[in-house]
């Protein structure tokens, strides 16, 4: 049926590009002034009233013709578009220029990278047993854009070029093989986090210790790396306007918060986190964790650290407000088994439930009970009654999330409150953050 | 001897200098491979033909939810009707947030409307 649709002016390139690539390139588009969004009635009558800041043509006449003015022929054509060429070799160049080459085709995060040339990409392939032409996955920046497909010999492309190890290759396919893309498409500027788990940490010298999340260790960097190298060029992600729109962008995309889990310093009866998504001890896996922000809690304070955890998760606030990951010294993870906290599990519950959250976030994000609230319907009429500072006895991480991640995982046992054991035990500190659990990968079968 | 070294040193150097070739003008040509993936095929698609007139036509004015953009969609509504009042402008909430589809709705669309305009934030 005839239409056409309204989008903001910031979002010109993603909407023409979008339409191009679902077979639509004359898809007929008007832009509004951007944004819309919070913007008064009278605001919005004057945007309808003035022109199309791309095309400059009044916007309601135009809304109008876009709905009756006859198909032009190119239009109504059918067929198929071309696609760029993809020869698996590139026209030689010298080592400069192709560099500079990969950097102005925006196929790098801007920092140096190892050139792929074939003795490397083959030397890379010895880390695994699986054929070069063999399908890893496909990925794509966020569920509207189309999808791209990928080989083990493209991924140790992209493992070379970040500098990687032939060792971590069979690490970065498992990332690989889960289909996420580490550029989310959203305004939002998303981040990821991977952890990787089993015995594979030890075996490549990642480092799960001392400054674990820092730039202290060719694993931890490398690996973290390649997966925003394979989310650019495999994925089809990250080109700033088209397929990525993140307003500020993340400092973290540039390794992705790559991490093993120091399981060794895991409490008795704590277990590792791919256990706890259904893998063997002996297993090796990757595990991925989406959000947005990490704090670095490093503070002193005359509450037990439980109760400083449970205070900390009633009044972070981000773009995710329900979901969180801590990521705890091996010390601080010791001290919670002390006061009695036999399992991540068991900690991560008493979370749930004793946290609290802040009135105003509450309200503002629970409209049905606000209304009964207003009408008198307890207990809301009694926590509106509270105030706009105090804090309302219900939890943001009480209930557990929707089925997340690509289905890679073995079993999908996602909950409100992740908890990883990461760190040097220099200190009594810990980090928090938003990020919530996607999927879990087998590295075994890459290897 | 430290004095000596530092000597051959500096004068290589400036042998060097003389002699500079722009960047990359001396390196050898390599072959590397292509780090990008496989871009699926783009299908065209036709678009639907349009009617030689909306005069007594309806028009769905289908709101995708995207947050606080309701006053930015009524006035839409208001605008249109007021310029093309024999235009039929019916503003339809689609299900779910602006991430969800809504099957049910395109299908009413298909049958009881003659276009759509659909909104998509921000």
């Amino acid at each position: 049926m005839p239409a056409v649709s309204i989008v903001t002016a910031r979002f010109e390139e993603l909407a023409k590009t979008t339409a191009y690539k679902k077979g639509m390139p004359r898809q007929r588009i008007t832009f509004a002034p951007h944004p819309v969004t919070d913007r008064t009635a009278e605001i919005a009558r004057q945007y309808l009233a003035g022109s199309d800041p791309i095309s400059k043509q009044p916007m309601l006449q135009q809304i109008y013709e876009g709905l009756a003015k006859p198909l032009i022929d190119e239009e109504r054509q059918a067929g198929f578009l071309d696609r760029e060429a993809r020869p698996r070799l590139l026209p030689p160049d010298t080592p400069t220029n192709l560099e500079r080459m990969f950097h102005d085709s925006q196929w790098t995060d801007g920092m140096a990278i190892v050139l792929p040339t074939e003795e490397r990409v083959a030397e890379m392939l010895q880390g695994t047993s699986r054929r070069p032409d063999e399908v890893v996955g496909i990925m794509r920046p966020s569920p509207p854009h189309e999808a791209w497909e990928y080989t083990v010999e493209m991924v140790a492309v992209n493992a070379v070029m970040a500098g990687a190890r032939p060792e971590y290759l069979p690490t970065i396919l498992a990332i690989a093989s889960t289909g996420t893309t580490s550029l989310i498409s959203s305004t939002s500027s998303f981040a990821r986090m991977v952890v990787v788990n089993g015995p594979e940490r030890n075996e490549i010298g990642m480092n799960a210790g001392i400054g674990a999340l820092g730039p202290f260790n060719h694993a931890n960097a490398t690996i973290g790396r390649a997966w925003t190298l394979i989310s650019k060029n495999l994925g089809g992600s990250g080109r700033p306007g088209e397929t990525y729109l993140g307003s500020q962008g993340n400092a973290l995309s540039y390794n992705n918060l790559c991490i093993p889990e120091a399981e060794e310093g895991l409490p008795e009866g704590w277990q590792p986190l791919h256990v706890q998504k259904g893998f063997k001890a002996e297993e090796s896996t990757i595990s991925i964790l989406s959000g947005w922000s990490l704090n670095n809690i490093a503070w002193y304070s005359p509450l037990p650290q439980q109760e400083v955890i449970m205070n900390w998760l009633s009044h972070f606030f981000s773009f995710g407000t329900t979901r969180a990951t801590l990521l705890l010294d091996p010390v601080v993870a010791a001290d919670m088994k002390s006061a009695g906290f036999a399992s991540k599990q068991a900690f991560a519950a008493w979370l749930g439930q004793n946290s609290t959250t802040p009135a105003w976030l509450y309200w503002s994000t629970h409209e049905a009970e606000l209304k009964k609230a207003q009408q008198g319907v307890e207990p809301y009429a009694s926590y509106l009654k509270r105030g706009e500072g105090a804090e309302i006895p219900v939890s943001r991480y009480a209930s557990p999330p929707a089925q997340g991640g690509t289905g890679i995982a073995s079993t999908n046992s996602a909950t409100p409150i992740e908890i990883v054991v990461v760190g040097g035990g220099t200190n009594t500190f810990w980090s928090g953050g938003d990020f919530t659990y996607v999927a879990s990968a087998s590295i075994d079968r890459w290897k | 001897m430290n004095g000596y070294w530092l000597m051959v040193r500096a004068v290589t150097l400036a042998l060097c200098a003389l002699v500079a070739l722009p960047a990359g003008a001396a390196e050898t040509p390599i072959t590397v491979l292509n780090p990008r993936g496989i871009q699926p095929p783009i299908r065209l698609v036709p678009m639907a033909a349009r009617p030689a007139s909306l005069d007594g036509k309806t028009i769905y004015i289908v709101d995708t939810k995207y947050p606080r953009t309701k006053p930015f969609v009524e006035e839409l509504q208001q605008g249109l009707a007021a310029k093309y009042p024999r235009t039929n402008w019916v503003i339809k909430e689609k299900v779910g947030s602006y991430f969800d589809d809504d099957p049910k709705l395109w299908a009413d669309a298909k049958v009881n409307a003659a276009g759509a305009i659909v909104l998509i934030g921000h």
